[in-house]
């Protein structure tokens, strides 16, 4: 089973910071990691793997600086690694992105299975995996927690509005992965074997054989026209009384915002 | 990955180890299937055999959140891994090196004695060849990781009369009638580790665990010490940081003089003469590994690295104290463990002097240009 997982690196979630020119989120490799709810999907994809046999290849779009999730993926068993990075893929909104990692798939050529995460933390419009599939024209499902093979089919469990769905799709298809699944820590010697056995590909425009007008901004059809920081008001609360007329002033209150039942 | 390892495993127990005296079994259990416990053992004995920068950043980000677990995987990788894989034979590294590895079984290095430390050939333990094997006398103290090791390197003399040709290195395992864990020593810093003296009574230890040759125990004490500076000077760093990333936290966060302290010039030099104590004690010590990667000659720079990073660590957790002001006096914010832990890196796996003076023969025996 040859399972594709689409990856992005990102800016930590303490550390996220908006160029207010340009109204882009500004990226260094000290404080970026793999995006978070991506590791569900590579996890799953490992997990796969192991089950029903075949490989996990990782794709990421994006700036050099991105080969290091790349690497974190290949400790974490994935097979192969392939970066798609061109400055002219820079400022790609989610249509453009869909284009340019449909364009790697087709390149790749033979899969089963692509997982993503459900969305990022940095910007979190959880369109990539939908519009992938779109351009892809293959089906997806979002919201996934566990996969089977049926027969020839994939059987997908999610949670929706309080219902557990069962959804079976042909393969190929697009699955969006939201598990609970406790992630692995990668071992030194994983680590260590990602660096030795692997190498990661590059892929540019050219090698994606990719139309330049449906990359980058060109390619985009939405922008960010304006960004404006939403105050963040901080207000301070003196509880009063001894400690046990406190504790339950305290849980009251906490009680009216909704923040404990 | 070892530092969100740090972070959800040894961050939150750090303080409690220490109040406590324990060694963290728990933490220790997970720490192995990562390969911290072989990381100077071949690939085929289970070990993860990683280069030395690779080795160094290990140690300092686990130190950096507990500088006790820092100890205990550097002694056990440097000075008892490490001198098995380079001085064992195939017999002996098939034998002790994958539990060691693995993390089931825990190393230590036995040299320092009542009357012999920096001293090393004032040694007054004994091993006397008997047919097949040694009987080993030896009472040995401040054994790091002591209190919890399976598998230790005694150095000893098979020669009682000349302790200069006699001077030996024997593998000695827990267990052994005649073996005896002593008293755990109630030390000011790195309380998770079980220092401990280990005391041997006419133990019958077989004649193949001799590592090398008899009168091979000074080059394999120096060759491991060489190699296990720099994984204190890796410790030390990780101190020094982890010092430092709690300063510029409560510099941040305490008001004074209706600013934060992090807004005060006098504040702001102590941070920045830490900050670059703590890059040039890294560089030092980073250089030293890659050196040892290189092959080259390790004596001069891994003393270097040792030295500078030992003062660095106490250095910056003073200087962290003294920004926390009272409550760095306090057992309240973890300044004050740093501020305990780092001092013991100036004295073991040799002293800030014992490290001078081999910086000084190795600059002195230079020629001249």
């Amino acid at each position: 089973m040859n399972i594709i997982v689409c990856i992005k690196q990102v800016v930590a979630g303490d550390q996220v910071k908006f160029d207010p020119r340009t109204h882009r989120l500004v990226r260094s490799s000290d404080m970026s990691r793999i995006n978070p709810f991506d590791l569900f999907a590579l996890e799953m994809g490992v997990r796969l793997k192991k089950e029903y046999g075949g490989s996990v290849t990782v794709l990421t779009m994006g700036p050099e600086i991105s080969e290091e999730v790349l690497w974190e993926a290949l400790a974490f068993g994935a097979d192969g690694a392939v970066l798609l990075t061109d400055p002219r893929f820079a400022n790609s909104d989610t249509l453009a992105t869909s284009y340019v990692l449909g364009m790697a798939i087709r390149k790749i050529g033979h899969y089963d299975l692509i997982l993503c995460g459900l969305r990022t933390t940095d910007s979190g419009t959880a369109q990539v995996g939908p519009q992938l599939a779109e351009e892809l024209g293959i089906p997806h499902v979002s919201g996934v927690e566990s996969l089977k093979e049926r027969e020839s089919l994939f059987q997908a469990e999610r949670v929706s509005d309080g219902y557990r769905e069962m959804i079976e799709v042909s393969t190929p298809a697009l699955f969006m992965v939201s598990s609970k699944v406790k992630i692995r820590t990668p071992s030194l010697n994983e680590i260590q074997d990602a660096f030795t056995r692997y190498r990661i590909e590059r892929w540019n425009l050219e090698d994606l054989n990719a139309d330049p007008q449906k990359v980058g901004s060109q390619g985009s059809c939405t922008w960010v026209e304006e960004l404006i920081p939403l105050p963040q008001q901080k207000t301070c609360v003196f509880v009063e009384g001894d400690p046990r007329e406190q504790a339950r002033s305290l849980i009251k209150k906490l009680t009216e915002k909704n923040l404990v039942s | 990955m070892v530092r969100q390892f740090a972070k959800a495993e040894l961050i939150p127990i750090a303080g409690e180890i220490d109040e406590e005296g324990r060694f963290p079994w728990e933490v220790v259990e997970k720490m192995g299937p990562l390969n911290f416990f072989g990381m100077q053992a071949p690939r085929q004995y289970g070990g993860s055999e990683i280069d030395s920068i690779s080795y160094c950043l290990v140690i300092e980000e686990v130190s950096r959140a507990c500088a006790a677990m820092g100890l205990t995987i550097a002694v056990h990788n440097s000075v008892c891994v490490y001198p098995l894989t380079k001085f064992g034979d195939d017999e002996q590294r098939s034998k002790f090196l994958p539990p060691l590895a693995a993390g089931e079984k825990i190393g230590a290095f036995c040299l320092t004695e009542p009357n012999a430390g920096s001293d090393a050939m004032a040694i007054e333990s004994t091993a006397i060849r008997d047919g097949e094997s040694y009987i080993v006398n030896a009472n040995k103290i401040f054994v790091t990781n002591g209190g919890v090791a399976d598998t230790l390197i005694i150095f000893t003399s098979v020669n009682p009369g000349d302790v200069k040709r006699g001077f030996s290195a024997i593998v000695v395992e827990r267990g052994t009638p005649g073996f005896e864990v002593g008293l755990l020593e109630n030390n000011c810093g790195m309380r998770a580790n079980p220092v401990s003296s280990i005391v041997l009574t006419d133990c019958r230890v077989p004649k193949t665990n001799l590592l090398g040759r008899e009168g091979d125990g000074f080059k394999i004490a120096m060759a491991a010490l060489d190699t296990g500076r720099i994984g204190i000077a890796s410790q030390a760093v990780g101190i020094a940081q982890g010092a430092l990333d709690a300063s510029l936290k409560y510099a941040k966060e305490r008001i004074q003089f209706r600013v934060p302290l992090a807004r005060h010039q006098a504040i702001q030099m102590m941070l920045a003469d830490m900050g670059t104590m703590v890059e040039a004690a890294r560089l030092l010590t980073l250089q030293a590994a890659h050196i040892k990667d290189q092959g080259g000659d390790l004596s001069g720079p891994s003393a270097m690295a040792k030295l500078f990073a030992g003062r660095t660590a106490s250095k910056v957790a003073s200087m962290g104290v003294q920004i926390h002001g009272g409550y760095g006096y306090s057992k309240d914010y973890p300044i004050e463990r740093y501020f305990r832990d780092a001092r013991a890196t100036e004295i073991y796996e040799g002293t800030n002097e014992i490290q001078q003076i081999v910086i000084a023969r190795e600059l002195l025996k230079r020629e001249e240009d």
